[in-house]
């Protein structure tokens, strides 16, 4: 079954409250884990997205579809990231985010694909 | 007929050389090869024998290289190959099977070595149909392969004492494999291979090499049952039509009779297993004209015995609708309350559309949308998602 994990926030939100060291580290525990993900033969697909601020958020307004400027969440809520892994259950889709969270430290959400089969 | 000779190639070269995992790769090559060749030029005499040559060729040159000769005195005779007078070919093929479907690896592993190494899938084909990129695929089976060696499982039929449980696991992998390709085979995953006629191949294969088995021949049978009706399964747009609903002239005939004739031949002749009883049911609901003409006090029979055989929640479920279809909504729903409580339905969206679809003949129509909107909150598929929302729809 596959999951989305998903990160929020922004790297200058994690620069301002981890200092520069923890920044080197993360990189390096992200490319590690993008390894293991790939080794283990679960990682299915995975990417970073631009800062939000850089985000246009297209909306319905008087009739008409509008885009502005920003994303839709504030940007610290905003999606920075993702993997979608195929995993055996659950359990080993949590525990993927549990070693992310672990490290830093910020709450990471991790949603089902909509990839099972019908029931009839 | 090139997949078919892959586990027959593939058994004799481990049994000369003892390496599984080198030997599946270049069996892997030259069935690559022969997709190649054999269409380009004419049809070799003996297609066995060219594969054979071909891949232990493959074999020879990998050792040649100084890397592999190390690895292969790493690696040497960790798949033990029991000595002895040559094993027929269905014999390779099983002792195959069994080591694919290893207990030591995922199940997601088993499925992925197994169309590999039985079906003879290339790893495109096999991640295609997974949905997965052929990296991810390749390094799957690499892991599984790797599980294999350290786990020190055999290249051999398991004992008389182990077999029954180790048949049980192969079977099971063959129906996720079948389970996969049918309910995927509609929507927006169209040109996936087809696992349903892989699995039915490989199971009737396996049928072939154990007819005694009942449980081989139930699943067979409940494949065939089950795959007939896939033509009346979904419309055009990918939108689903529940069993009651389908037009029952567009089921295939042939495949109905196959998976009866077969169930007749093996009821009664071993013990019952869960696959027979599904297949059974399968059948009555194949048999009837129309859905009004279902014969279900018999289905209810069937369920019942399905429970003795092999109780959990999901028969139950199955059984309430039985129950609710010979006794009324009520006595379907009564049972139902009965999963509340079970952990293991907690969060499943099956029970809540169930529920839904008894308080709807019930005639609660609010309640009955209430439980398909939960079931749809609680679906992991976007065609069911859309069905259950629809029906909650047309008792707004």
């Amino acid at each position: 079954m596959k999951y989305m994990i998903m990160t929020f926030g922004s790297a200058e939100a994690g620069l301002a409250a981890m200092g520069k060291e923890w920044m080197l580290e993360m990189i390096q525990f992200m490319n590690k884990l993008d390894e293991d993900l790939k080794k283990s033969g679960e990682l299915v697909s995975g990417e970073g997205l631009a800062d939000g601020s850089q985000a246009k958020t297209v909306r319905f307004e008087n009739g008409i579809s509008v885009a502005t400027d920003g994303p839709f969440a504030e940007s610290k809520e905003s999606l920075v990231g993702y993997w979608i892994v195929d995993v055996e259950n659950e359990d080993r889709a949590i525990a993927i985010a549990s070693r992310i969270v672990d490290f830093v430290k910020v709450p990471i959400e991790v949603r089902r694909v909509m990839d099972a089969p019908p029931d009839f | 007929m090139l997949r078919e000779l892959a586990p027959q190639v593939l058994g004799a070269l481990v049994r000369r050389h003892g390496q599984f995992d080198a030997c599946e790769d270049a069996v892997q090559e030259a069935l690559l090869a022969a997709s190649q060749q054999w269409r380009d030029k004419s049809f070799p005499e003996d297609p066995r024998s060219w594969l054979m040559t071909v891949a232990s060729r493959r074999l020879v040159d990998e050792w040649r290289s100084e890397g592999a000769r190390r690895r292969r005195e790493e690696t040497a005779a960790r798949i033990e190959v029991p000595g002895g007078a040559a094993a027929a070919d269905h014999d390779d093929t099983l002792a195959l099977l069994y080591l694919c479907c290893h207990p030591s690896l995922s199940v997601a592993s088993q499925l992925a070595l197994t169309l590999r190494a039985v079906g003879g899938l290339s790893t495109a084909e096999i991640a295609n149909a997974f949905l997965v990129p052929e990296a991810t695929m390749a390094q799957r089976i690499s892991r599984a392969k790797e599980s294999i060696r350290s786990a020190g499982a055999r290249f051999e039929l398991p004992s008389a004492a182990e077999q029954a449980e180790r048949l049980r696991v192969v079977l099971h992998a063959l129906y996720l494999v079948f389970n996969e390709g049918y309910l995927t085979s509609s929507g927006p995953a169209l040109n996936r291979t087809d696992l349903t006629a892989e699995a039915i191949r490989l199971t009737r294969m396996l049928h072939a090499l154990l007819p005694a088995e009942g449980e081989v021949a139930g699943l067979l049978a409940l494949m065939l049952l089950t795959e007939a009706r896939r033509p009346a399964r979904t419309l055009a747009d990918g939108s689903l039509v529940p069993l009651d609903e389908q037009r029952r002239d567009l089921w295939d005939r042939a495949q109905i009779s196959e998976g009866i004739a077969l169930l007749t031949r093996t009821l009664g002749t071993t013990s019952v297993g869960p696959y027979q009883m599904q297949a059974a049911i399968a059948a009555v609901h194949d048999e009837a004209p129309t859905a009004a003409a279902t014969d279900w006090p018999q289905i209810l029979a069937l369920y019942d015995v399905l429970e003795r055989v092999s109780p959990g929640p999901v028969v139950t479920l199955n059984r309430a609708v039985a129950l609710a279809m010979v006794h009324g909504p009520g006595a379907g729903l009564a049972l139902l309350g009965s999963l509340d409580e079970d952990p293991r339905m907690s969060r499943n969206h099956r029970l809540e559309a169930v529920r839904g679809h008894l308080l709807e003949l019930a005639g609660d129509q609010p309640a009955a949308r209430e439980a398909y909107l939960r079931a749809a909150r609680m679906s992991a598929s976007i065609p069911e998602q859309r069905y259950l929302v629809l029906r909650a729809a047309r008792l707004a």
